[in-house]
């Protein structure tokens, strides 16, 4: 390639400054000039060299003069000039190679082709733009303030500083008003179904955290992007290009950052709602929830390794429930919309069984809607859910469970269940604890010379559940197991003191 | 002259290759029951339509492969391997016309089209399938059947999918080699090959509809896919052959990126499509195996009875999840990549200004790239996955929105201040702006798992879903079928229609994806032929069906205007948008062989209003003969120079 192809191609000969009217606009061009000068007469890069100088307060800068081309592929990296000046006329450059060179490199910057013997008085080479222009332009720069104001008013309009300022402030004045009113317009339509469960407050508090965000975020481009629209039309009959602005990598950076923070808040407030709704709760009442294709059934574990089984889910108000997901057939998902959790109901076996912890708070009747599609009914797959008070829960799973009303037989079967009979006798043996026959009422007389009590409902209840509060004289402290008050509900333990007020 | 006409209809390539899918059929079902026959096993099944499971199952694969061996685009090929010598640039079977685009052809513009073709109706197929059920879902009565209903809506998904995929093929193949100043693609006839793989895919997995429907929803998730009905071997066939072609198109897309661009073109200097075709094609080549790989698993459980997924049996039904999402979500990028990267092409057309912060933005698209990969499991809070697993998903799912984020800045500070003007390709491409901002918005909810446990499988996903792939897909596919229809058809579409076809389909869409949004929030799920009237949602119900009907009808005007318009529309002129970009530089239509001599990178590809400034060095004489020049001075251009 030659440099005449290159002018030839990009018709550089013609262009000129009087042409094409417009100057490179300043905003392209660095603050302070370096200038490198290519050329093997003394002369030549004498004479420029102290042409500049006379204007290097105007921040024009020479900061080498090379003559050859390998000397001027190494300037070119170590002393990073804005702008080569060459001596056109120089055999000994080899300017084709150097254009050719030039042409591959990315960096910004320019090359000025000066010729004493062509007619021409020089050419500006662009490798950013390839456009031509006369070396005046590039140095209109420090041409008085005149003519400068001359050549601005050519130059393609840019939306001045400060009316860019006034444009931004109106905007973001806009962007503040549609998120209040997006905020609150999706605040006041229906958004989401009754809560009424502890988990729904933790994970409604998080997605109304995030429509907020949304609403800003929505406002902030679409306000941005209707203002344009409405601001910045092109004029009918303008065929001229808008400002040149390529970029801004603070702006950029910002945009990055500030996002990412965004997303560092909601990351931790996400792990802190999680937390909340999967918090293991002892005392937990547990329901195996079984899916099939299409239908849910629901087994409630009961004393003596016996289930009561429903088609409807019965849950206690104000009870940590966990609920043992899992399926017959094929994958179905447990989702009460008014509990907000959801979790798939797995099959494959006791491996593939899930839990899912949900505490209702409101009494009253729900869906469970099947939410995985599970084939042909998947549509039908729903069953009641009815939250009842605790004392309605168990009038309803003793009814169920077909267990007796009486207490007492309740107490004997809790006894067997939980082991308590393996250590104490109901007939007066003396096994590893006291018997219990006879013991309510009685006098009971305490190790360590503390004397005795009266074995009232008090004194069973903490020796049921605080094992070595009072231990009974002849037998040791510390054998039986001190977990009985977590393993045992209030319920059962009432019922187990009935059954041992029952042995006279 | 009848004889002509019938040889020349038979010679079609679409037709040969019919013909051959359905001796492939009939060859593959007599060659699997004679082996059975042969083995003692029975040859008839009353559950599958007369025939065996395995037999229908052979017989499709037969049909596969005698389509592509009929249909002419393999000839090469074979020839090749027989040892003959075949040109170094593949001859198109039919030179001009109908039987052209109906036939082999190896010109990667041809393809693109093809692509378009076959995409528009592909995806008009799957949006009839969607009126279909949204009518049920207005009236609340169960008009299909559920069986159909499961059906219809699995394929809607499905087909959608298949549509998109060559959409996003028709904008890469035809758009790529012109960007970078090619003639055609690296491989011409892997593309062709590709191309094709996709006609009995789509056909196969029709068929399902015809073997027992397909009630599985397109996730296919096992166990219901290792009982569901018959169709669904045809559903898994049918996604794995479009699979291939994905991987094939991709690799042919890379290639071409990084071999043929033309001198100068540095990677930071390639137009932005280009970038985001670079990271789609990256995303295709290596994720798509993932997709293919658990289908075939599932299959394999259904015809040799393997038990990966049988949780009894050892397997495990999550397994497949993890498989299956490891491609479907960075899938979802395959699709909106493209469209987004029309918008940063548009978009600076159409503002005079510069794409603000290029680098960004052609980052941007790896970025999201890279993290598509790493946030699979989202779509798995409630799966049962190991439950530690929830929170560093949540994390890298977040991340997203960084990325993403990069890219709406860009956009906005591209347009701002800009001179802004609001032909039908700058409406689709601002409507796909704001579209996928909702669809990009409605995600964190989705992120973060709390929430998620509440959002997942409802209308809310739905809504989300429909969002990105409207703004990151839709919007831009139509934006650019407007923006380049002078370059592939020559003419020009009527604006008026095009502008109808925009305030048609935007303001129904924001009206169907909000109540999709809102709908799922209130307790719709997702997948259901019927819904609790006690929900309270009829009137969006009816809404959304009445804004999907809409919808249908603008795009029919759309199709009528740019159908109409190749035929009889205004002659265009080579750039009616004063684009920087080099296929517009040339001639409209474009030419046969693209550039005559390569063109040569000089510059940055967006520098509006740099004034004397170019991107492409193009010998404009050359490509506008009308324009006065002598041909002595054309030929003497030594832009040859740069041939090399």
């Amino acid at each position: 390639m030659t440099i005449k192809t290159i002018f030839d191609k990009f018709s550089l000969r013609e262009t000129t400054a009087s042409q094409d009217g417009l100057p490179m606009p300043t905003a392209s061009l660095p603050k302070n000039r370096r200038v490198l000068i290519a050329s093997s007469h003394g002369l030549f890069a004498q004479g420029l060299r102290s042409l500049l100088r006379d204007r290097q307060a105007k921040g024009v800068e020479v900061v080498g003069v090379v003559s050859n081309l390998e000397q001027a592929m190494g300037a070119l990296e170590k002393l990073n000039p804005d702008l080569i000046i060459v001596d056109y006329d120089d055999e000994a450059l080899n300017r084709d190679e150097f254009l050719a060179r030039f042409v591959e490199g990315e960096k910004k910057l320019r090359v000025v082709l000066l010729s004493l013997q062509s007619g021409k008085e020089a050419l500006v080479y662009d490798r950013r733009t390839l456009a031509a222009s006369q070396i005046d332009d590039w140095l209109e720069e420090w041409n008085d303030a005149k003519n400068r104001r001359g050549i601005m008013n050519n130059r393609p309009r840019a939306v001045k500083p400060n009316r860019n300022l006034i444009h931004l402030g109106i905007a973001s004045i806009l962007v503040v008003i549609s998120t209040f009113v997006v905020y609150f317009l999706l605040r006041s339509i229906r958004l989401l179904p009754a809560a009424a469960s502890q988990q729904a407050a933790s994970i409604d508090n998080l997605f109304m955290g995030e429509i907020a965000v949304i609403s800003f975020l929505f406002s902030l481009i679409v306000v941005l992007m209707l203002y344009s629209i409405f601001v910045f039309r092109r004029k009918k009959g303008d065929t001229s290009d808008a400002a040149h602005i390529e970029g801004n990598p603070k702006l950029e950076i910002a945009w990055t950052i500030l996002p990412l923070m965004t997303v560092f808040v909601f990351a931790l407030w996400g792990g802190k709602s999680l937390r909340e709704v999967t918090q293991a709760e002892p005392q937990s009442l547990i329901v195996d929830v079984i899916g099939q294709q299409w239908a849910w059934r629901f087994e409630y574990p009961i004393e003596g390794g016996d289930k009561v089984v429903s088609d409807k889910l019965y849950l206690p108000v104000d009870r940590p429930i966990l609920l043992r997901l899992s399926s017959m057939d094929v994958i179905h998902s447990f989702w009460v919309p008014e509990f907000r959790v959801k979790q798939d109901a797995l099959p494959g076996g006791e491996n593939f069984v899930r839990p899912l912890r949900v505490t209702p708070t409101e009494i009253g009747s729900y869906k469970l809607r099947c939410a995985e599609l599970c084939g042909r009914q998947h549509t039908t797959m729903e069953s009641d859910v009815l939250v009842v008070s605790q004392t309605d829960f168990d009038a309803w799973l003793s009814e169920q469970s077909g267990e007796s009303p009486d207490p007492v037989v309740r107490g004997e079967k809790v006894a067997k269940n939980f082991g308590c009979v393996a250590c104490h006798s109901v007939d007066g043996t003396k096994i590893v604890g006291p018997t219990w026959k006879g013991l309510f009422g009685s006098q009971v007389e305490l190790e360590g010379g503390v004397g005795s009590v009266v074995a009232d409902e008090a004194y069973l209840r903490e020796s049921i559940v605080n094992t070595n509060a009072k231990v009974v004289k002849g037998f040791p402290a510390g054998v039986m197991p001190q977990t009985f008050g977590t393993q045992l509900t209030e319920k059962q333990i009432n019922d187990v003191i009935a059954y041992i007020k029952s042995l006279k | 002259m009848e004889q002509t006409k019938k040889a020349s209809f038979f010679s079609i390539g679409l037709v040969k290759g019919i013909a051959g899918f359905v001796i492939g059929y009939v060859l593959g079902i007599g060659l699997t029951s004679a082996i059975r026959l042969a083995m003692g096993l029975p040859v008839s099944d009353p559950a599958a339509y007369g025939l065996t499971q395995p037999t229908w199952t052979t017989g499709a694969i037969f049909a596969f492969l005698g389509f592509m061996v009929a249909q002419g685009v393999m000839s090469d090929w074979f020839k090749s391997a027989k040892g003959e010598d075949i040109p170094e640039h593949p001859q198109d079977a039919f030179p001009s016309g109908w039987a052209r685009y109906l036939s082999a052809s190896y010109d990667h513009k041809a393809i693109g089209i093809q692509y378009g073709v076959t995409s528009l109706i592909v995806l008009f197929l799957a949006g009839f399938f969607a009126l279909l059920f949204r009518t049920q879902l207005a009236l609340n009565q169960d008009i299909l059947g559920l069986r159909n209903y499961n059906t219809i809506m699995t394929l809607h998904g499905i087909v959608m999918i298949g549509g998109i995929l060559l959409g996003v093929a028709a904008i890469s193949n035809y758009l790529v080699p012109l960007m970078l100043g090619a003639n055609d693609m690296a491989f011409p006839r892997l593309n062709a090959f590709a191309f094709w793989l996709n006609v009995p895919g789509v056909l196969i997995l029709l068929s399902s509809l015809l073997l027992g429907g397909l009630e599985t929803g397109w996730t296919g998730y096992p166990p219901l896919s290792t009982r569901a009905p018959l169709g669904t071997d045809m559903f898994l066939l049918g996604v794995y052959f479009i699979g291939l072609s994905s991987i094939l198109g991709s690799l042919n897309i890379i290639v071409s990126i990084v071999r043929l661009r033309s001198k100068g073109m540095t990677y930071f200097r390639m137009p932005i499509l280009v970038w985001a075709a670079f990271a789609t094609a990256l995303i295709g080549l290596t994720a798509t195996q993932l997709i293919g790989l658990s289908f075939q698993m599932v299959l394999f459980e259904r015809i040799f009875g393997m038990s990966f997924f049988e949780g009894q049996a050892g397997g495990n039904p999550i397994l497949f999840q993890h498989l299956f999402w490891f491609y479907s979500h960075p899938a979802v990028y395959v699709f909106v990549l493209v469209g987004l990267g029309t918008i940063s092409e548009i978009l600076p057309v159409f503002a005079r200004k510069p794409l603000f912060g290029y680098r960004w933005v052609a980052l941007s698209s790896f970025g999201i790239a890279l993290v598509g990969f790493l946030v699979w499991a989202h779509h798995m809070f409630t799966s049962g996955m190991a439950p530690y697993l929830r929170v560093p998903f949540m994390y890298t799912t977040l991340l997203v929105a960084i990325p993403t984020g990069v890219k709406f800045f860009s956009w906005i500070a591209t347009i701002w201040g800009g001179k802004l003007s609001f032909e039908t390709p700058m409406l689709f491409a601002l409507g796909a702006i704001s579209i996928f901002l909702l669809g990009g918005l409605s995600g964190p909810p989705n992120a973060t798992v709390s929430t998620d446990l509440h959002l997942q499988d409802t209308y809310w996903i739905v809504g989300h879903f429909h969002a990105t792939m409207f703004g990151g897909y839709i919007f831009p596919f139509f934006a650019a079928l407007y923006f380049w229809f002078p370059k592939y058809s020559g003419r020009m579409y009527n604006e008026k229609l095009g502008k109808l076809h925009f305030f048609l389909m935007l303001p129904a869409f924001y009206v169907q994806s909000l109540a999709q949004m809102q709908i799922g929030l209130l307790g719709m799920r997702r997948r259901i032929g019927l819904w609790d009237p006690s929900l309270g949602i009829d009137m969006q119900q009816w809404a959304i069906t009445i804004a999907g009907f809409v919808i249908g009808i603008s795009v029919l005007i759309a199709v009528v205007n740019l159908a109409y318009s190749a035929a009889r529309g205004p002659v265009a002129v080579a750039n009616p948008w004063g684009s920087r970009s080099p296929e517009f530089q040339i001639a409209s239509p474009i030419p046969l062989h693209n550039y005559d001599t390569p063109f040569e990178v000089v510059g940055e590809p967006y520098d509006y209003g740099l004034e004397g400034s170019a991107y492409v060095s193009i010998d404009k004489e050359r490509y506008h003969p009308a324009a006065p020049a002598s041909p002595e001075g054309a030929s003497a251009t030594p832009s040859a120079a740069a041939a090399d």
